[in-house]
């Protein structure tokens, strides 16, 4: 009898430690999707350095979907296209209010490529028309840049899209998009 | 005596494992509550029988897929955030997004505004509309019940 009591009274505490400690932890089955991507050996950063301009609107307002695109990578103008635009970004509306305009808007051309001193601002802007580009991926530099690229690349499910500059240059959001920098997930 | 004793214990076993899957639950914040209150006056403004949120409806809601009239392709929230809420999601531009559930990411659903911002994003983006208040109650009473 009293074993009984016993084993009774251990499958009550064990109940009790059970209900607590898987509860919160039902559904939380967190795989890393996304984040274990293969990228061999090359993941070094090359002797490029550049001091990126911050603002904290920027990564807030414009780091959530996407890369954060260094200001230095088009010109005022397209900017200013973007942000004007921004209720109707490539098939989205940002709902910025006239105050984050305001403050991304002088960031961003205070950073442009015609003030910046990026590496790649110079090259971009020397076979630059007078068009208005809304994206780094159609700019003649960049394009041709990546020829060499299959399409079917781009659709891998870590990169997903040529926009996914992060993706390839692992380095890029501190500035460094040099070739000996760059790795090409292999899925 | 005896058998009763071991009852009793086990009785109060399962109230404590029921307390415990309770507890799984998120509390809202005082702000994100008052943003619950004003879904939940608009829904019974616009539907005087409506009794209250549920989690079952969110669920299906966040589950639901739809055809976008330009677009030609079916989408739904769990296009970037995944079927199960605990889990890491990926925009279609390939950036990784926290998990929506509060329980694994402290920072969901605390503040207001920004829930608002990305409900009128995204519903238009799935919905090619803005989400109804009770659309919005349900979908935030299933993410606080994970
Ligand atoms: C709600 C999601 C979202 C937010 C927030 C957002 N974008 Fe985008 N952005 C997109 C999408 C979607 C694309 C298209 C990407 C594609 O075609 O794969 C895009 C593309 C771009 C491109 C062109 C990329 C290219 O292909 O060269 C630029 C530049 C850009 N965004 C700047 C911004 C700026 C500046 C902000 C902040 C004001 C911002 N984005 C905020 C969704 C977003
Ligand atoms: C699928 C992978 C991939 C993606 C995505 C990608 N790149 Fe690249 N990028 C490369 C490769 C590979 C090279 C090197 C090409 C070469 O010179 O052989 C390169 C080269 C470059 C260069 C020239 C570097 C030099 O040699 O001076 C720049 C600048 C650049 N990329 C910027 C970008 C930007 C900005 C984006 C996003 C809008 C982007 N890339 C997206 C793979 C990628
Ligand atoms: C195209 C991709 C995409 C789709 C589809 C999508 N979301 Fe999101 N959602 C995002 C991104 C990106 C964020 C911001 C993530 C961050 O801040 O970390 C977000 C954030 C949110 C937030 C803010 C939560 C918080 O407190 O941080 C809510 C609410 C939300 N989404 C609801 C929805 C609903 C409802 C749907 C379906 C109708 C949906 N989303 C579909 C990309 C998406």
């Amino acid at each position: 009898m009293k074993r009984r009591k016993t084993i009774l009274t251990l499958l009550a505490v064990c109940l009790l430690i059970a209900g607590f400690v898987a509860g919160p932890r039902a559904l939380a089955d967190d795989d890393e999707r996304g984040e274990g991507r293969e990228r061999g050996e090359r993941n070094e950063r090359s002797g490029y350095k550049y001091t990126v301009p911050q603002l904290p609107a920027y990564s807030q307002e414009c780091g959530s979907c996407h890369f954060l695109y260094l200001p230095g990578f088009l010109p005022a103008r397209s900017w200013e296209a973007l942000i004007n635009g921004s209720d109707k970004h490539f098939g989205e509306d940002l709902a910025l209010d006239a105050a984050a305009k305001t403050e991304l808007l002088a960031f961003l051309t205070a950073n442009a490529a015609e003030k910046s001193g990026f590496k790649w601002s110079a090259k971009i802007l020397k076979r630059l028309g007078n068009e208005t580009p809304t994206r780094i991926t159609e700019l003649a530099y960049i394009k041709k840049e990546h020829r060499k690229i299959k399409e079917p690349v781009f659709k891998r499910p870590s990169i997903k899209s040529r926009s996914n500059c992060g993706a390839c240059h692992p380095h890029g959001s501190q500035g460094d998009f040099e070739e000996g920098a760059v790795v090409i997930p292999a899925k | 005596m005896i058998k009763y004793g071991a009852v009793m214990v086990l009785a109060v076993a399962a109230v404590f494992f029921a307390a415990g899957v309770l507890y799984a639950g998120v509390q809202p914040n005082k702000e994100m509550q008052a943003l619950m209150d004003s879904y939940l006056a608009a829904a019974m403004k616009a539907d005087p029988g409506f009794k209250g949120f549920s989690a079952e409806e969110g669920k299906a809601f966040f589950n639901a897929k739809r055809m976008h009239s330009a677009n030609k392709e079916e989408r739904g929230c769990t296009t970037c955030h995944t079927t199960n809420p605990a889990n890491k999601g990926k925009t279609t531009v390939g950036k990784v997004i926290e998990p929506m559930a509060p329980s694994i990411n402290k920072e969901r659903f605390t503040d207001p505004a920004k829930v608002e911002k990305w409900f009128k994003r995204n519903c238009s983006w799935v919905l090619e509309r803005e989400c109804t208040p009770k659309e919005k109650g349900n979908y935030i009473t299933y993410m606080l019940s994970i």
